[in-house]
């Protein structure tokens, strides 16, 4: 993991858990701006071979993400993505979940 | 060449101390940069083309060709499949994974017949292919007509195979590219993750085609006997970056690596590059759909010096005459897409450097890598001299197209959705 990613996650981390709240939305725009949008784009309207993540609601978003935390596949491409969810942890999804189903285009 | 002696933090910081004011401890001449949206909201966008007055053709890979003129105005002019809004709609133009509408480019002669030209999939034949249209703008810049597919076959990746990125339409080329030296229109295919094809005397993936605006081959062409005469050199993997020296006009290539060392290369006409990802041979058995070109290993990062002696992009001991490439991204794969030449006094030290634009991938340990490359490339293109990161505004982004403007601003395509303007100051 790289060092900006770990720092991010670790900022949601504390944040989460000091409160110990619904989703962090914040959270989830500061983590996904420095994890996912180089693959997902800006907005999570996906870009060449990565997928949009536009209109997906939060329910959906989590469970892929656990399914690729856990390492399994889904689509074709899942090897580059399932490397970018290992580390996320409960309250990371749970905030990139409420970012994305909110904000994604 | 390792990276240390390649990046030049230092010659930056002194560039930038000279900006503010220090006292000058060396020549240093590097320009301040800015950068303008030209155009955002993109889907897309895939290359561009300038008429001296910046009137700018653009395409958008699953959309199709506008184009934007001096003032701001934009006319979408010939539509894909499933589009509105478009002057004319060829419902026969199609997208899927990596192919589409790709690249464009205006005829040297444009004053006098108004002609461009688009490299696209197409369903017209079957299977598909991808065809280099010719049509004519009208005068106001509102419509195209007299269509004319001056390439009808070069191969498109029917199905999707058991390989990384490996849906339809995968290792599809694209830049197509007018030749100021010799005038004929350059057409840069990909393999499509068939083994056959980059070394195959007839199919026209793994190429660069030279042709004339007619689709006939170049005069000159000199690929071996029995070779279509349309190839220009073969054994490539997938070729999305195609310019020419300033000075010496010498064709020069970026070339997507297989997880590990994409390559600039200098072209010798009648070339082999030397990608032969056929299994059962150079000390490989049996290969995913027959197709070795990620392997030893698909999907599981490895070292890739190990990659690059198991399936190397240019394979010297099956051919040992095979172009030699100036620079393998320090043995890298980060999705090298675009080159072009920085030319005008404007651009101080990097006058002359070759710029190149990356897409980023970031698998299996390898930095993502987001960039565009200044490149110090010989004239005979076939070393460098130095590699640094050029400093530009917007940060990283998949820097799908790189080119120049009539006025010697650079212009960049990120699949994000915009075209940038970058201005020297
Ligand atoms: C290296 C590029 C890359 C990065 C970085 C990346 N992804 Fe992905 N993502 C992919 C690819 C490729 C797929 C499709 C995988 C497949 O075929 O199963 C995907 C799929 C997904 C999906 C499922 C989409 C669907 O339609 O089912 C979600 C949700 C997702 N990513 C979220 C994220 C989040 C959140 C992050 C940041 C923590 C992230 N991704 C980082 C490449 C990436």
């Amino acid at each position: 993991m790289n060092t900006s990613l770990f720092i991010v996650i670790a900022a949601a981390l504390a944040m989460g858990s000091a409160t110990g709240q619904a989703a962090d939305k914040s959270a989830g725009e500061a983590l996904f701006a420095d994890a996912c949008a180089q693959c997902h784009g800006p907005n999570g309207k996906g870009m060449a071979s990565f997928p949009s993540l536009s209109g997906r609601d939060a329910e959906y978003i989590t469970s892929r993400l656990e399914t690729y935390r856990a390492g399994e596949k889904v689509g074709s491409n899942s090897f580059l993505m399932i490397p970018n969810a290992t580390d996320l942890s409960d309250d990371d999804i749970a905030n990139l979940a409420a970012f994305i189903a909110e904000s994604a285009e | 060449m390792s990276p240390k002696t390649t990046l030049r933090p230092l010659c930056a910081a002194i560039a930038s101390a000279v900006i503010v004011g220090f006292p000058a401890v060396t020549t240093a001449n590097e320009p301040e940069l800015s950068q303008t949206e030209v155009l955002t909201g993109l889907e897309n966008p895939w290359d561009m083309a300038f008429l001296p007055d910046g009137t700018m053709f653009y395409t958008e890979r699953c959309l199709g060709l506008s184009v934007r003129l001096p003032d701001g105005e934009v006319e979408h002019l010939l539509g894909m499949e499933g589009t509105e809004e478009y002057a004319t709609t060829a419902d026969d133009l199609v997208c899927e994974g990596q192919a589409g509408m790709n690249g464009v480019a205006i005829d040297p002669d444009f004053d006098e017949n108004r002609t461009v030209y688009v490299y696209s999939a197409s369903n017209m034949s079957e299977p598909r292919t991808n065809r280099v249209l010719r049509m004519t703008v009208n005068s106001d810049f509102t419509q195209v007509s007299d269509r004319t597919d001056i390439v009808e076959d070069i191969p498109y990746k029917p199905a999707a195979t058991d390989h990384p990125f490996g849906d339809a339409g995968a290792h599809n080329g694209g830049r197509i590219r007018f030749s100021p030296e010799d005038g004929y229109l350059y057409v840069t295919t990909g393999d499509n993750h068939n083994s056959e094809i980059p070394q195959s005397p007839k199919l026209l993936g793994g190429k660069v085609l030279r042709i004339d605006q007619d689709g006939k081959a170049a005069e000159g062409n000199e690929s071996p006997e029995g070779f279509d005469p349309r190839i220009y050199t073969y054994g490539h993997r997938n070729v999305q970056g195609i310019t020419f020296h300033p000075t010496t006009g010498q064709p020069i290539v970026t070339e997507h690596g297989p997880w590990h060392s994409d390559e600039i290369n200098a072209l010798v006409n009648g070339g082999n590059s030397g990608w032969d990802p056929k299994p059962n041979m150079a000390g490989r058995g049996d290969c995913p759909d027959d197709y070795c070109g990620y392997e030893p290993n698909q999907t599981e990062g490895m070292d890739p010096k190990e990659r690059a002696a198991y399936m190397p992009v240019t394979d010297t001991e099956t051919y040992p005459d095979a172009m030699q490439p100036a620079w393998q991204n320090d043995g890298l794969s980060q999705g090298i897409s675009s080159a072009e030449f920085l030319v005008g006094e404007q651009w101080g030290d990097w006058d002359g450097r070759l710029v190149v634009g990356f897409m980023g991938i970031g698998f299996g340990g390898t930095p993502v890598g987001q960039r565009i490359n200044l490149i110090d490339i010989a004239e005979d293109g076939l070393s460098v001299n130095d590699v640094a990161k050029m400093p530009v505004p917007m940060g990283a982004a998949r820097f799908r197209s790189l080119v120049l403007g009539p006025e010697g601003d650079l212009y960049t395509a990120v699949d994000e959705g915009s075209i940038y303007r970058i201005t020297p100051e």
